[in-house]
């Protein structure tokens, strides 16, 4: 009852802090434009003192119980309640040395009015601060570039959003900071803990919290989501949450409301997926190998061999780690070969074409571990037992093939090639009629062999 | 050098104190400026790099296409009649366009002055295509077979209501000439992948009447001269001025070529102008050029299912489906940027019948040479493009008969489609309203479209730039986002 009734009188504050603000400013006004004050325009403003003292007094206690409600953090506060409490005793004092007579000098007198208008403006913009919001004061400054209040996620985590998980980076972040002040351990209004996911779940006197894969029955959605003028909306007083915050919680309800439930798993709804992609900055597209490869670029030394004419190269990417190699020549030698050994965890694109590659070249690229793309078609050298080389290339997504002599039984050991995606195959020994059987077997390669 | 008095008349009497006078406050606003310029404040150094290309380490990301083949079609192509199907048409056919449709927009000069604006539903036949189920007339039966390789996007918008500034706006990202290429800017920003050949190469077909097209399109404009276009033409001299004159033999070439070069350099040496290292770059391609283009240009061992599958045409040096079949072939050789120019698209009347000719002119050809980077295992690294620079009206421009109109230029809405590297497949992007005149889901500018192309080649078309006349230029200049819906 006592509790409630102080959180009544808090909510006051914002009506009653206006009063000391008026009479004092109205106050030095008097003091500092009055010229020849006689004895009662003296007493006016010792008067004045006296009431911006008294009703500061009220507005400072009122704000008290205001701050303790817990809707607020101590750091918000802090300023604000101590330099309130300054200039409520510097009134006091003020006025208590104007009553008993004592002579003020000019510079003095001068110096408290300063003082105190400080105070005053120390006090308001903190205050104004936690109503109106970090930035109230030149948001609205033209030529000052809005900032979208995004749930803060570091660059670091955005870059890494296969580690992201929804409860810990997305959802509590939004608790913390709209729930937690009155429903933590210490002071669980309604009996409901949210700062841990299990006590959350649980719920409080109303009920569970969370009902797991029923957003629209669970306590915690419904509340935030009500109208905002129902009687239980939630958070009763601040900013509520936004339709993103609603929509991510509700999702990840929807999903089971599970601790290690990751991001990336909004990959499965477009709308989620598109949400994540605009209001948190995230990157959801899947990667390929090579954009979750770390490599280190090789060094001149390293390059020097590829420096030829028989090479054409260039880097794929900004860090230049991955190579982009070609053999220019009509004949390729087992030398041409030896002399990209050195680069050999560089090479993601490798292209051997139309130059007489045979079976026995392609062992030397048998540790090519990097190579996602290999073109080797029109060398009619190449055959079957090539195939067993490439065999060992675990991350070759693409083959080319077309124009060398590999006959069916390649497509036994290509099966076996767990990362390969696509294979070309147009103008080989191989029958239609085991393209067709191997494209049945391994569906999730593509075989392109002509039209 | 010597100095030519009279270009100092001026400063004849100008006395200290008039010097100290005047410059004192421009040399104090001098060194402010520098004093707070952005490039201290921000690091010097990534802030330079920012800016300036040639330290940015392209491509910025890994790139999805390593070539592009663009097959222009000038003149504009009326999308009403080949890709976006509008049955209102049809069933309103001679009514007037609505005003709400219409709106208040410029019309060309050429159709401006109608009394009236009767719509032209199209005369040919839709059908749906492929698992995409794309809707294609019956202009195009052979890129109707493969329509599950292409992605349309069928809300492309541009700037220009008239042919040149609106070709220069797409080929340049400007309707003003002087800007460079799309080629010249992936050649100035890639580099090369085969010395023998130029970076950006340009096949026109031969013999066509209609708009004009002219070198400047694939000009350079203000990058360094080596990145222009090279036209390829049909016939003896493919390049000219490129074979030895009588009697100068390949070493005697050489010979001349290196003494010249030596000339150069000391010239270069002297006043430092770039454009002198890019004539010595010229000749030395010209040079290699001389054995490199007889080969790529050379169609005599293709099979003969090969010339089937482009059409009886591409036997005929010159022609679309000629220039599509060298085009594969350059990109076998790894030529980064081949454009083609397909003229004769401008049916302001007698639409039916032209539109007829200009599409067998290019549709067996252009699905020839998509199949056949396929299954050469080309599609994956190369984009293939079909379009024009802007679209027609829905409303018949002249006379309405049953049989016949003609359209006006219509920039609010086009179709263009690609295929190949990095590209989804067999969707389309974008519609426009129910009477083809106002894009209705997801307009595409051209300059979207350009930034586009270039995410595809991995470049990032932001940072891509090129300083000239005290700023820097971009192919999007300060405009442009990419398509993410068109990219797999």
């Amino acid at each position: 009852m006592l509790i409630e009734f102080l959180d009544f009188l808090g909510s006051l504050h914002p009506l009653i802090v206006h009063l000391p603000i008026g009479i004092i400013l109205l106050t030095i006004a008097i003091d500092v434009f009055m010229r020849n004050k006689n004895n009662s325009v003296q007493r006016v403003i010792t008067m004045g003192w006296f009431f911006s003292f008294f009703s500061g007094l009220l507005a400072a206690l009122f704000g008290w119980f205001l701050g303790d409600n817990g809707y607020y953090f101590e750091s918000q506060i802090n300023i604000h309640r101590w330099s309130g409490i300054a200039f409520v005793g510097l009134c006091f004092i003020i006025w208590l040395l104007r009553y008993i007579n004592f002579r003020f000098s000019k510079s003095f007198n001068r110096s408290v009015n300063l003082t105190t208008i400080l105070l005053l403006m120390v006090t308001g913009h903190f205050g104004g601060e936690m109503t109106h919001g970090q930035n109230y004061l030149f948001e609205n400054l033209p030529y000052v570039q809005k900032k979208i209040s995004l749930i803060p996620l570091s660059e670091a985590k955005r870059s890494e959003t296969d580690s992201l998980f929804v409860y810990e980076d997305l959802v509590y972040p939004v608790l913390e900071e709209k729930c937690i002040a009155c429903h933590n351990q210490n002071r669980a209004y309604g009996g409901l803990n949210m700062s841990a996911l299990e006590s959350m779940v649980k719920g409080g006197n109303s009920g569970a919290g969370i009902q797991n894969g029923k957003p629209f029955e669970s306590l915690i959605y419904k509340r935030v989501s009500f109208p905002h003028d129902h009687p239980k909306f939630m958070p009763p007083s601040g900013v509520p949450l936004s339709y993103d915050q609603i929509v991510t919680l509700e999702w990840w309800i929807d999903n089971g409301a599970e601790k290690q439930m990751p991001v990336t798993l909004a990959r499965n709804d477009p709308k989620i997926q598109r949400l994540m992609e605009l209001q948190y900055g995230l990157d959801l597209r899947e990667k390929t190998y090579l954009e979750t490869l770390a490599l280190a670029s090789p060094t001149p030394e390293e390059l020097k061999p590829i420096q030829g004419e028989e090479f054409i190269w260039r880097f794929l990417n900004p860090e230049q780690s991955f190579l982009d190699l070609k053999f220019t020549k009509k004949e390729i030698e087992t030398n041409d070969l030896l002399k990209i050994q050195s680069i050999k965890k560089n090479i993601t694109w490798l292209n051997l074409t139309d130059c007489m590659l045979n079976d026995n070249h392609l062992s030397y690229l048998i540790d090519f571990s990097n190579l996602t793309r290999l073109k080797i078609q029109k060398n009619p050298l190449v055959t079957n037992k090539g195939m067993e080389a490439l065999q060992n290339l675990e991350n070759l997504t693409e083959l080319n093939l077309y124009g060398t002599r590999v006959s069916n039984a390649a497509l036994n050991t290509l099966g076996q090639m767990e990362s390969l995606k696509k294979l070309f195959l147009w103008n080989t020994r191989i029958t239609a009629k085991a393209i067709a059987d191997f494209k049945a077997q391994h569906p999730d390669i593509e075989v392109i062999a002509g039209f | 050098m010597h100095c030519n008095d009279q270009h100092h008349h001026e400063n004849k009497n100008y006395s200290r104190r008039d010097f100290l006078t005047k410059t004192s406050l421009g040399l104090g606003a001098l060194s402010l400026g520098s004093l707070i310029s952005p490039v201290n404040a921000y690091g010097q150094s990534d802030f330079l790099n920012l800016l300036d290309s040639s330290k940015m380490k392209l491509p910025h990301f890994i790139p999805k296409a390593k070539r592009v083949i663009y097959l222009f079609q000038s003149g504009a192509p009326s999308q009403l009649d080949l890709f976006d199907y509008k049955p209102k048409l049809n069933e309103m056919f001679g009514k007037e366009v609505p005003k709400s449709i219409l709106g208040e927009q410029r019309l060309t000069g050429m159709s401006s002055g109608q009394n009236s604006f009767p719509m032209a539903g199209s005369l040919f036949k839709f059908n749906q295509h492929g698992q995409s189920g794309a809707w294609m007339s019956e202009l195009m039966p052979h890129t109707a077979k493969i329509v599950d390789e292409l992605c349309f996007i069928k809300s492309m918008y541009t700037n220009a209501i008239n042919h040149d500034p609106a070709i220069t706006m797409i080929q340049t990202g400007s309707e003003l000439p002087g800007r460079p290429s799309i080629g010249s800017w992936l050649s100035y920003g890639l580099g090369t992948d085969n010395k023998n050949l130029p970076e950006f190469v340009v096949l026109v077909t031969k013999g066509k009447n209609g708009q004009p097209i002219y070198s400047r399109l694939w000009g350079n404009g203000f990058l360094p001269s080596q990145h222009q276009g090279v036209q390829f033409r049909s016939g003896k001299d493919a390049v000219l001025y490129l074979d030895n004159p009588p009697g100068v033999t390949s070493g005697i070439r050489e010979e001349q070529l290196k003494s010249l070069k030596k000339l150069q350099n000391i010239q270069h040496a002297d006043i430092g102008d770039p454009e002198i290292l890019t004539k010595i770059s010229n000749y030395e391609m010209a040079y290699r050029m001389q054995t490199s283009v007889p080969e790529v240009m050379d169609i005599s061992d293709e099979p003969d299912y090969i010339f089937d599958l482009y059409g009886e045409d591409s036997k005929n040096p010159g022609t679309f489906a000629a220039n599509c079949l060298l085009a594969r072939k350059l990109a076998e050789k790894d030529v980064k940027f081949i454009q083609l120019y397909h003229r004769g698209w401008d049916q302001h009347s007698n639409l039916p019948k032209g539109i007829k000719r200009q599409a067998n002119e290019t549709d067996q050809a252009s699905a020839a040479l998509i199949q056949d980077l396929k299954q050469r295992g080309l599609l994956e690294d190369t984009l293939v493009i079909w379009g024009g620079e802007f679209g027609r009206t829905n409303y018949s421009q002249g006379m309405l008969k049953p049989d016949n109109y003609g359209r006006d230029h219509h920039p609010r809405c086009f179709t263009v489609f690609m295929a190949g590297a990095g590209v989804k497949k067999g969707i389309t992007i974008g519609a426009t309203d129910d009477f083809g005149y106002n894009i209705a889901e997801r307009p595409v500018h051209i300059h979207d479209f350009q930034a586009t192309l270039m995410h595809l080649l991995g470049i990032d078309h932001e940072k891509l730039t090129f300083k000239f006349q005290g700023r820097r230029y971009r192919l999007t200049d300060v405009h442009g986002n990419v398509v993410n819906e068109v990219l797999a």
